[in-house]
């Protein structure tokens, strides 16, 4: 890619990905003054409603992660729990949606209503290799549009061959990617995990800092994987998040750290940290659910997130800490990332440079007690999300 | 070098050290001859080489420009211009079937729209929009990529009212950012903010959003092209059937677009190449002169070192050898002087030397070593060809003899096969069809007829001199019977004359021929008082249109009495080849084509026509390049399915090189439900004020400078201004050519004068003045020029019909009459004539000086 087309990418992309403060004021009232559906405390989440895409709202995503192994170790029974399950590959597939806030009174299936954009990454443990792909396009908001189009009745997001759909109480994604292609489907063990205040979660110290957001842990996956010509049936655990907001992230904040991990006996962790500049946190946030029970959130002052081991990314020159000590409510962790090298150049869609890859949770005896995704942004630069 | 004979072999150790003194002795004894015929060369490479620089400068500039603008798509799914329902392009509804093919990997979208903007002082700028989907032609295209002005909003690259002109197009509109862009859609202005630019070269250009542009342009759902980058492996033949396109939509190879672009000026540039290369073929000439009065001056000389050992084949390989240096010094002068005069060229004139193929770029200077190589072999071998002869006679020297005086004297009759051979075999390559497109093959005929009517001179003085009767007096008779024993030093004599006459008659036939043509042809389409018109190009009035009641209302206006309307657009019938123009516009009633167009021949009736067909008119281009005959069809692609259309006759049409379709606006409207117009022409009652109906016009258009205006003569001397400066080059040439066969008659009087000085010593002995030895000579020289006018003007009269008839219809696809302006023909034989006796008469006054008298003591 020249540097020339790369700057211009990067110009655009961070722009697709923008929100609030660098938007033109008149598209934001646009925004607000057709948003029938705004991001509020006490909006309840009603499903598969709320599975689908919240068009008046600016910025939404289905962010899909997870490891896989081999379809026979990963069938065996009781393989969710297996503490020494032995994952061959991560996985990540994301879609983003952003309102753009122009061409509102435009005609034709070019009006650029909407931008969509998706993400999908592979982490091949064996090879130590990291392989991702992206696609953006533009969408007039039309429901029946087959370039990209986004339900608002149930989960069903894709863009060309790329699609993210919900059918009955499982998740089904379909990347064809340059070096990768993926086949798979996520069905739900366990119900649906609302984050925050029941679905309503902080993101900074205002109000409007916030977003509506529920995981899905514990997903089971399988389905195929190609990858160097050859396919693999594969099956393993992932975790879904879905979450849209108008603003995110705080003026002062320029990104933020994130773990979602499935622990073997079946609980669910998330955790997130917005930083300054300086690195010291902004804003806190996150959930505990033990297997069956209910989802306990943490407060912005009950974590704790103290980086270890640094990883400089030959690439964007960003040090990223790809160890972590996490001290929570529910106990303190260990966080490692099984691969340094799984930092994402996204700047041909959303137009930022993260890291987001497949790590293990190690308790305070150091045993691993689950996998899972941990997600670094704002390492190269300020993440332009705001 | 091939040129070179095998006796470079021969040049012995011995010879060679010597040969480098002797040439430069003989360069420092005649500088100035020497640097005549060096300059001859070097102009000759100058002129050649400047214009093919400056042609491979322009196409490259032009090209590099057409690709940015394109991209580097693996394939590219287009529309003609005009297509169905006299809307542009096609049914977007086609890019969600192509974007979702597997085998596609990238489907970016473009409309394009030919239009005009509004410049600061009011003018309107011709502008071509693009319309894209920026997300997707980053990969295809990123040379088009817009880049927004700083203070933009992230997202201005999708913003419906932001406008991103390059740089040609914010310096013709003197636009900055933020300023307002006014871009014509029909009889109306739309208003964009700059909101960056983009870096394309190349005419005035400007990008906005795809959703933007069809809204503004009045092309809701409607794409110009699709660029595709295909899944590596895709088989393009599967994916084309499984696409199943439109019959409107064609699939593209970028090469075809490249192709398009060399081709809109390739037999232009062709041409005018030919053309340089005659300067260098003339310069051959003056070599062949200057060094055949070396060689007969240094005949002693030559002798004495054959006496001393030289061979035969050294004395021709040391002339040659001598030519070669001069011709290749010659070159490297050419090369230096030709780069600075299309660097010149570049900056001062248009790119394409005004023939208005290559508007709005100022391209760089593009010198690669392959060219420099080829036309400085060039030079060097037309110094080593023209010296061929006298390196000859050089070799053919007695050198006992020629010590003796006695050189050059050879009196048989040349054969005369030769020359009839290569006039027999010109005629025959002037008959052969084109090659690649070109005519090369009648290039050739018309060197091989002026090599072979150069070849007949001696037996055309033979001949001449045979139907003189033998004067009476002493004087007249010594030169008749001189005239006619030295006939075959004529040849060395006249071949410039007759070189340079013949070319000069062949371009004043052709001129003449083309200007009578063009004059008529004027007469017969320019029938009207007033033409009025939206838009300068087919391209453009797909925008630049005016509402199809305007021609009702023009005729409204006092002082109108007939107004006739016609549609233009440009319609693309082969992929890579340029547009055709499509002419929609009334026949008369009844319908008269013979009155209303410059017809070639009669025109078949209408009753010709099957049901369902239409009747079309079309230019000769359209018969040489798509063969569409007088009774042919031709599918138009109006409307799906294309609508079948019958040729009915064929018109001449100078003003589109590429093709020209006539087409009743009945028969137009009725395909497309187009009802727009682009061009009035307006026939005013008697007395009536032209400026008054001008001005009335415009009033009908919301924005006046919408509609350009012409009067019938103005246009008729425009077109002809425009003509002849673009002939002027010619004039030129025939100057240049005229002077150099001059030269080379007094070069080769001087080399007889000399070479003869013992035989008019002689003379003086025997009583003769100077005077009457001058007068003896300048007769001689009369009989040779005169038969080398009969033989200029002759075989310039045969150039002429070959370029008449086969060059420009195979270069251009138009024919026209042979005109022949006998006047001037008359009078350039007569100055030439004159102007030869007068420079053999000087010369021999200045060579047969005293010295001549004091000569024939020479003899030992």
């Amino acid at each position: 890619m020249n540097p020339q087309r790369r700057r211009w990418l990067h110009t655009l992309a961070a722009a697709a990905a923008t929100t609030g403060t660098t938007t033109p004021a008149s598209a934001r009232a646009g925004t607000e003054a057709t948003t029938p559906d705004p991001v509020r405390r006490g909006r309840p989440i009603v499903f598969p409603r709320d599975h689908g895409a919240h068009l008046g709202v600016r910025t939404e995503w289905w962010y899909a992660t997870g490891w896989l192994a081999g379809a026979a170790a990963a069938a065996r029974p009781g393989a969710g729990s297996d503490t020494h399950a032995t994952p061959l590959l991560g996985f990540q597939v994301t879609f983003f949606r952003s309102r753009t806030g122009l061409a509102q009174d435009l005609p034709g299936r070019f009006a650029p209503r909407q931008l969509l954009f998706a993400h999908a990454a592979v982490t091949d443990l064996g090879n130590k290799r990291h392989l991702h792909d992206q696609r953006i396009v533009r969408w007039n908001e039309d429901p029946a549009a087959s370039t990209g189009r986004a339900a608002l009745a149930d989960g069903d997001v894709h863009i060309g061959a790329w699609a993210m759909r919900r059918t009955a109480s499982a998740w089904a994604t379909q990347v064809l990617a340059r070096d990768f292609s993926l086949d798979l489907t996520l069905a739900a063990s366990q119900a649906p995990l609302l984050q925050g205040d029941a679905g309503y979660s902080r993101k900074g110290p205002q109000d409007r800092q916030a977003s509506h957001y529920y995981s899905e842990p514990q997903l089971q996956a399988g389905g195929s994987m190609t990858l160097q010509r050859r396919t693999a049936t594969l099956a393993g655990r992932a975790w879904m998040d879905h979450e849209w907001s108008d603003e995110i992230l705080h003026p002062e904040a320029v990104g933020w750290d994130w773990v979602g991990m499935n622990l073997f006996d079946g609980s669910a962790l998330t955790a997130f940290v917005l930083r300054r500049k300086d690195g010291s946190p902004l804003w806190a946030g996150g959930s505990w659910r033990a297997a069956g029970s209910a989802a306990s959130s943490f407060g912005p002052q009950q974590l704790q997130w103290t980086p270890g081991r640094r990883w400089r990314s030959p690439a964007s020159g960003a040090s990223y800490p790809v160890e972590w000590q996490l001290a929570t409510p529910a106990g303190n962790f260990s966080v490692r990332a099984l691969l340094d090298a799984q930092e994402l150049d996204s700047r041909g869609s959303t137009g930022s440079i993260y890291w987001e890859g497949l790590s293990e949770l190690l308790d305070a005896g150091g045993r691993r007690v689950g996998l899972g995704y941990l997600e670094m942004t704002g390492y190269a630069g300020r993440l332009k999300m705001a | 070098m091939s040129l070179l004979p095998a006796s470079w072999a021969h040049i012995g150790p011995v010879i060679a050290p010597l040969m480098w003194p002797l040439m430069r002795r003989e360069w420092q004894h005649h500088p100035w001859r020497h640097a005549v015929a060096l300059l001859a060369v070097a102009l000759g490479v100058a002129l050649a080489y400047s214009v093919h620089l400056i042609n491979t400068s322009a196409l490259a500039e032009f090209s590099s420009a057409v690709r940015t603008a394109n991209g580097e798509p693996d394939l590219t799914l287009r529309a003609p211009q005009a297509a169905l329902g006299g809307q542009a392009g096609f049914d977007d509804a086609l890019f969600d079937r192509v974007a979702a093919d597997p085998g596609v990997e990238i489907a970016s979208p473009v409309l394009e729209v030919d239009t005009y903007a509004q410049a600061a002082d009011g003018k309107r700028v011709a502008m071509r929009v693009l319309g894209i989907d920026t997300l997707r032609a980053a990969p295809l295209a990123p040379g088009l990529l817009p880049k927004p002005a700083s203070g933009e909003g992230n997202l201005v690259v999708l913003d419906p009212d932001a406008a991103f002109p390059n740089p040609a197009a914010r310096d013709r509109l003197g636009l900055a950012d933020g300023q307002a862009m006014l871009l014509q859609a029909g009889p109306a202005w739309q208003r964009l903010r700059v909101a960056g630019t983009t870096p394309v070269g190349g005419a005035p250009l400007v990008v906005m959003d795809i959703a933007a542009a069809q809204q503004r342009f009045g092309l809701q759902g409607r794409l110009s092209r699709i660029d595709l980058r295909l899944v590596p492996g895709t088989q393009r033949a599967v994916l084309l059937a499984r696409l199943n396109l439109p019959a409107a939509v064609q699939p593209v190879a970028p090469d075809d677009a490249e192709q398009r672009v060399s081709n809109l000026s390739r037999a232009y540039r062709v041409n005018l190449t030919v053309l340089a290369l005659v300067a260098l073929f003339v310069g051959a000439f003056l070599v062949f002169s200057v060094v055949s009065l070396s060689v007969a001056q240094r005949t002693p000389g030559f002798a004495l070192l054959g006496v001393l050992g030289m061979t035969a084949l050294e004395r021709r390989a040391m002339v040659l050898a001598e030519c070669a240096v001069l011709g290749a010094a010659g070159s490297l002068l050419g090369l230096a002087l030709g780069a600075g005069m299309a660097l010149g060229a570049l900056r001062f004139l248009a790119g394409d030397l005004g023939g208005g193929y290559f508007p709005g770029i100022t391209p760089a200077l593009h010198i690669g070593p392959g060219s420099a190589l080829l036309f400085a072999a060039l030079g060097t071998a037309s110094a080593v060809v023209g010296g061929w002869w006298p390196a000859r006679q050089a070799e053919h020297i007695a050198p006992a003899q020629a010590l003796k005086g006695m050189g050059l004297v050879d009196t048989t009759a040349p054969p005369a096969w030769p020359g009839l051979a290569l006039l027999v075999g010109g005629t025959l390559a002037a008959c052969a069809p084109p090659l690649f497109g070109l005519p090369l093959a009648a290039y050739l005929g018309v060197a091989a007829l002026l090599l072979g009517g150069v070849a007949l001179v001696p037996c055309v003085v033979h001949a001449v001199l045979l139907w003189v009767p033998p004067p009476r007096g002493a004087l007249a008779l010594l030169a008749v019977q001189r005239a006619r024993f030295q006939r075959r030093t004529a040849t060395a004599a006249v071949a410039g004359v007759v070189a340079s006459l013949a070319l000069s008659v062949a371009l004043t036939v052709m001129v003449a021929s083309f200007r009578t043509g063009v004059s008529q042809w004027l007469d017969s389409v320019l029938p009207a008082d007033l033409y009025a018109r939206s838009a300068g190009s087919s391209a453009a009035g797909e925008q630049a249109w005016l509402p199809a009641d305007f021609s009702a209302r023009a005729a409204a206006i006092p002082g109108v009495e007939r107004v006739l309307a016609s549609r233009t657009r440009a319609l693309m019938l082969a992929s890579d080849r340029p547009s055709v123009a499509l002419i929609a516009r009334p026949f008369g009633e009844p319908a008269d084509p013979a009155q209303a167009l410059p017809m070639v021949e009669p025109p078949l009736a209408p009753s010709v026509l099957k049901p369902g067909e239409a009747g079309v008119y079309v230019s000769e281009a359209m018969v040489a390049l798509y063969g569409a005959k007088t009774g042919s069809t031709l599918l138009l692609p109006l409307a799906d399915p294309p609508a079948t259309a019958r040729v009915l006759g064929v018109w001449r049409d100078y003003a589109r090189q590429f093709g020209a379709i006539a087409i009743a606006s009945s028969d137009y409207q009725r395909m497309t439900g187009d009802t727009r117009i682009n061009d009035l022409a307006l026939w005013l009652a008697p007395g009536a004020d032209a400026g008054a109906v001008q001005q009335a016009l415009r009033s009908l258009l919301p924005d006046p400078s919408m509609l350009d205006f012409a009067a019938s003569a103005d246009l008729r001397v425009l077109s002809l201004r425009i003509f002849d400066r673009s002939f002027a080059v010619t004039y030129y040439l025939q100057a240049v050519a005229i002077a150099i066969g001059l030269v080379g008659i007094a070069a080769s009087l001087s080399a007889q004068v000399l070479a003869r000085r013992k035989e008019f010593g002689l003379l003086a002995h025997l009583g003769l003045t100077r005077g009457q030895v001058v007068a003896v000579v300048a007769g001689e020289g009369a009989a040779w020029v005169a038969a080398g006018t009969l033989v200029g003007l002759v075989l310039g009269l045969a150039v002429s019909m070959v370029l008449v008839f086969v060059v420009n219809p195979q270069s251009f696809h138009w024919t026209m009459q042979l005109v022949l302006p006998w006047g001037r023909l008359a009078l350039l034989c007569v100055a030439v004539l004159l102007a030869g006796i007068a420079t053999a008469a000087f010369s021999a006054r200045s060579a047969a000086g005293r010295s001549a008298v004091l000569s024939v003591k020479e003899d030992w």
